[in-house]
C-alpha cells in the first residue's frame, strides 16, 4: 500500500489504463465534464422553457386557473394575425433596432478611428469617460431623460428651445431611445478601438507609401482588418436591442422596455396573464430574431474578413 | 511617387523647421480640444442630474431661477427679512431689497449702501426677478437616506452580486476550458450551439421560467431566481474566456500534466494565472450586469419588497412621483457606485478584449 494511493487524485485516476476507455475516450469525458454546467443550464433553462413556451403557445393557459387549460390549436396564432396591436408592435421592435444599432456602431466606430490617432492625449480617462455612460443603471437613465425633457423646467427646452425660439417639441421623450443608444456604445467602442490598435502599423505605412490619405485609409484598411470586430459589436448591439444577454446589460425592467413587442408580451402576460397568447407571441419573436440573426451571420461572408484561425486542437 | 516624396518633405520638416512643429502642435491641440468638447456634449446630460439633485425645491419652482444650483438672496432691515431683487436703473441692474412693496412703485433698499435708506422705484415690482447667489444644499441627499433604507438595499445588491459572481465565474471559466482544451465528440457543434443561445431573447423563455419558478420550485419572494441561473455559466463570457484561453500555449498545461497535474490542477495553476486580464473582464461586465439588474427582480421579488436591490430605491420614486431634485438625487446614489468600480478597475478593463478571431 502506497500513501500517495491512499488520496484520491483525479488526474491519476484518469491516466490509470481503464481497459475499455482510450486515451481519446477519457479526455472526451473529461472535457464533457467540464462542459456539464453548461449543458445542464441550456437543458433546464433555455431548451425547455423554449418548448415548453411552444407547448403553451397551442393552449389557452391562464396563470390563476391552470386546471382549466385547454388545447385550442393554432387559435393564438390566428388570433396573433388579426391583432393590429401585435403586429404593431413588432415592427416597433424593428424600428427601435433600426434606429439604434446604426448609431451605436456608427458613433463608436467613429470615436474609436479618432481616438486611434497618436495625438490624442489622456487616452486612459479619455475611454473611462466613453464607457462609462454604458454602466449607469437604466433607471437613473430613465430619470434623467425624463428630467431633460419635462416641460417647462426640462433643459432642453429651457437652453436650446427658448433660446432659440423654436416652438416645443410634442413628443420629447422620443429622445429617450437616441440618448439611450449613445449612451450605450461603451462596449462596441472598446473592442473596435482595441481591434484597431492590432493592426499591424508596417500596412499603414506600406498604403501611405502608395499614397493612400488618411480617409483611403481608413476605409480600406482599417475598416476591413477590424470587421471581426464590427461584426461582433453588431452583433452584441442587436441582441441588446431585442432584449436579449448581451455583453452588458443596463437592466431596463420589462415595464419600460424599448422593445415595444417584449413590452406587449409582457402586458399579455402579467396584465392579462394570458401566458398561451403570451407565449405565441414569444415564439413568432423569436423566429423574427432568428432569422435576422441568421441573415446577419449569412452575409458576413460578404464583408468579414476572418483570420485565419490558428486552432490545433480538431473538433 | 510624388506623395511619398511630399512625405520626405514633411519628415524632413518634422525635425528641422519650427514652422512645421508649430503646424504639428496645433494640429494636436484642435484634435485634443475637439474629442473633449465632443466628450464633455455626451456627458452633458448628467450636469442636469447634478445641478438638479444640488437645488432646493423652492428654487426648483422659480421658474426664472438660473440653472446652476443657487439660493434666493435676502437681506436683513431692521430686524425683518427681505427678498433681494434684479432691480434695472439708469446705472445699470442693481440688487436691491424689497421693502415696501406696492403695484406701481415700490421701496428699495441697497443692502450695499443701506446708509442711503429706502429708494422710491417706479414700476410693478412683479416683473422683477429674484436674485440668486451660487449656493448647493445636501439636505436631499439627507432627506433620501431617511426615507429609503438604503443599507438593506445595498445589503440586498451585495448578496446577489457576490453569489452570482461566483456562479458565473466558476461555471463560466470550468465550460470554457473544456471548450478551449478537451478534444470532446460533438464539441464543435456544442460550442456553436453554444454561441448560438446568446441570440435567444429573453421572452421566449420568460413565460415558462416564470411558470417553473413560481409554480414548481415556489422560489417567488427569494432570490434564488435570479442567481441560480448564474450556476449555469452565461454564454458571452465562455465564449471571451474560451477564445482567451486558446492563446496560452498547449505545451503549458502539457508540462504541468506530465508533472503530474490533473485537470482542476492544471485549470487552476496554469491557465487561470496567465487569464487574469479577461477573467477580470468578465467579472467586471457580470458585476455591472448584476447590479444594474431589474428584469428579473423587478418579476420575482415584487411580493417580497424588501428583498429588493439598489436600482429599485430610484423606482420607487419614479412611481410614487416625487419632486424632480429628489429623483435626481436618488439617480446620482444610483449611479455613483458603478461609476467608481470602472473608474477603479479602468486599469483592468477589456485591455485585451481584441475580437480578432471570431469564428463563426
Amino acid at each position: 500500500m502506497e500513501i500517495t494511493k491512499s488520496r484520491f487524485n483525479i488526474g491519476e485516476w484518469l491516466r490509470r489504463p481503464r481497459g475499455h476507455l482510450t486515451m481519446r475516450q477519457r479526455e472526451g469525458l473529461v472535457g464533457f465534464l467540464f462542459l456539464l454546467p453548461w449543458i445542464l443550464g441550456f437543458v433546464l433553462l433555455k431548451a425547455i422553457p423554449i418548448l415548453a413556451a411552444l407547448g403553451f403557445s397551442f393552449t389557452d393557459f391562464k396563470m390563476l386557473e391552470p386546471e382549466n387549460t385547454k388545447f385550442i390549436g393554432l387559435t393564438n396564432y390566428i388570433n396573433i394575425l388579426k391583432d393590429a396591436s401585435a403586429g404593431s408592435s413588432l415592427f416597433g421592435s424593428i424600428a427601435v433596432l433600426v434606429q439604434a444599432v446604426p448609431i451605436e456602431l456608427g458613433v463608436a466606430l467613429g470615436l474609436a478611428a479618432v481616438f486611434s490617432s497618436a495625438r490624442v492625449r489622456f487616452k486612459g480617462l479619455f475611454r473611462t469617460l466613453v464607457f462609462m455612460p454604458s454602466v449607469i443603471p437604466a433607471i437613473a437613465l430613465f430619470i434623467i431623460v425624463f428630467g431633460l425633457v419635462s416641460p417647462g423646467s426640462g433643459w432642453i427646452e429651457r437652453l436650446i428651445l427658448d433660446p432659440l425660439n423654436l416652438p416645443p417639441i410634442a413628443n420629447l421623450f422620443s429622445i429617450f431611445p437616441i440618448l439611450l443608444a449613445l449612451w450605450t456604445i461603451g462596449p462596441g467602442f472598446l473592442i473596435m478601438y482595441g481591434a484597431m490598435q492590432s493592426v499591424p502599423p508596417e500596412v499603414y505605412e506600406a498604403a501611405r507609401v502608395d499614397g493612400a490619405g488618411p480617409i483611403n485609409r481608413f476605409f480600406s484598411i482599417t475598416i476591413p482588418m477590424i470587421s471581426p470586430a464590427i461584426f461582433f459589436s453588431l452583433v452584441i448591439n442587436m441582441i441588446s436591442s431585442f432584449g436579449g444577454v448581451a455583453l452588458l446589460d443596463r437592466g431596463l425592467p420589462f415595464s419600460q422596455s424599448l422593445s415595444p413587442m417584449e413590452s406587449y408580451i409582457n402586458a399579455q402576460m402579467f396584465s392579462y396573464s394570458k401566458l398561451g397568447y403570451a407565449s405565441a407571441l414569444a415564439w413568432i419573436m423569436f423566429i423574427v430574431v432568428m432569422v435576422i440573426t441568421l441573415a446577419v451571420f449569412r452575409s458576413a461572408k460578404y464583408w468579414v474578413h476572418f483570420p485565419e484561425e490558428e486552432d490545433n486542437v480538431e473538433f | 511617387m510624388l506623395n511619398s516624396r511630399l512625405q520626405g518633405f514633411r519628415r524632413l520638416f518634422n525635425v528641422s523647421t519650427l514652422t512645421f512643429r508649430l503646424w504639428n502642435f496645433t494640429g494636436t491641440a484642435t484634435v485634443n480640444l475637439l474629442l473633449w468638447a465632443a466628450i464633455l456634449a455626451y456627458l452633458s446630460p448628467l450636469s442636469y442630474m447634478f445641478a438638479t439633485a444640488l437645488k432646493t425645491n423652492s428654487q426648483l419652482s422659480d421658474s426664472l431661477a438660473p440653472i446652476y444650483p443657487a439660493t434666493a438672496m435676502t437681506y436683513t432691515f431692521q430686524g425683518n427679512n427681505y427678498d433681494v431683487y434684479e432691480v434695472p436703473t439708469e446705472d445699470g441692474v442693481k440688487q436691491w431689497a424689497l421693502v415696501n412693496p406696492s403695484r406701481k412703485e415700490s421701496e428699495f433698499i441697497d443692502p450695499v449702501h443701506p446708509e442711503l435708506g429706502l429708494i422710491h422705484w417706479d414700476g410693478s415690482w412683479r416683473s422683477l426677478h429674484k436674485a440668486y447667489r451660487p449656493s448647493v444644499t445636501f439636505n436631499n441627499f439627507v432627506t433620501l437616506w431617511n426615507n429609503i433604507d438604503y443599507p438593506n438595499h445595498l445589503r440586498n445588491s451585495l448578496i446577489v452580486v457576490v453569489l452570482a459572481e461566483l456562479g458565473v465565474l466558476c461555471s463560466s471559466i470550468a465550460v470554457a476550458y473544456g471548450f478551449a482544451r478537451f478534444r470532446i465528440p460533438g464539441g464543435r457543434f456544442l460550442f456553436l450551439l453554444c454561441i448560438a443561445t446568446i441570440m435567444i431573447p429573453d421572452s421566449i423563455t420568460l413565460v415558462p421560467s416564470f411558470v417553473i419558478f413560481t409554480r414548481v420550485l415556489d422560489w417567488n419572494g427569494t432570490f434564488l431566481p435570479i442567481i441560480v441561473p448564474h450556476f449555469f455559466g452565461s454564454a458571452i463570457y465562455i465564449f471571451l474566456l474560451r477564445q482567451n484561453f486558446k492563446t496560452i500555449p498547449r505545451e503549458m498545461d502539457e508540462a504541468a500534466m506530465l508533472d503530474g497535474a490533473g485537470p482542476l490542477r492544471t485549470l487552476v495553476s496554469v491557465i487561470l494565472p496567465q487569464a487574469v486580464p479577461v477573467v477580470v473582464t468578465v467579472a467586471l461586465l457580470q458585476f455591472f450586469n448584476i447590479w444594474n439588474e431589474m428584469r428579473m427582480s423587478s418579476l420575482y421579488l415584487s411580493s417580497a419588497l424588501d428583498l429588493r436591490t439598489m436600482p429599485f430605491t430610484a423606482q420607487a420614486f419614479v412611481s410614487y412621483g416625487f419632486t424632480a431634485e429628489m429623483l435626481q438625487a436618488s439617480a446620482l446614489v444610483l449611479i455613483i457606485i458603478p461609476v467608481l468600480v470602472l473608474f477603479v478597475a479602468q486599469r483592468f478593463f477589456m485591455q485585451d478584449m481584441v475580437v480578432t478571431g471570431i469564428e463563426k
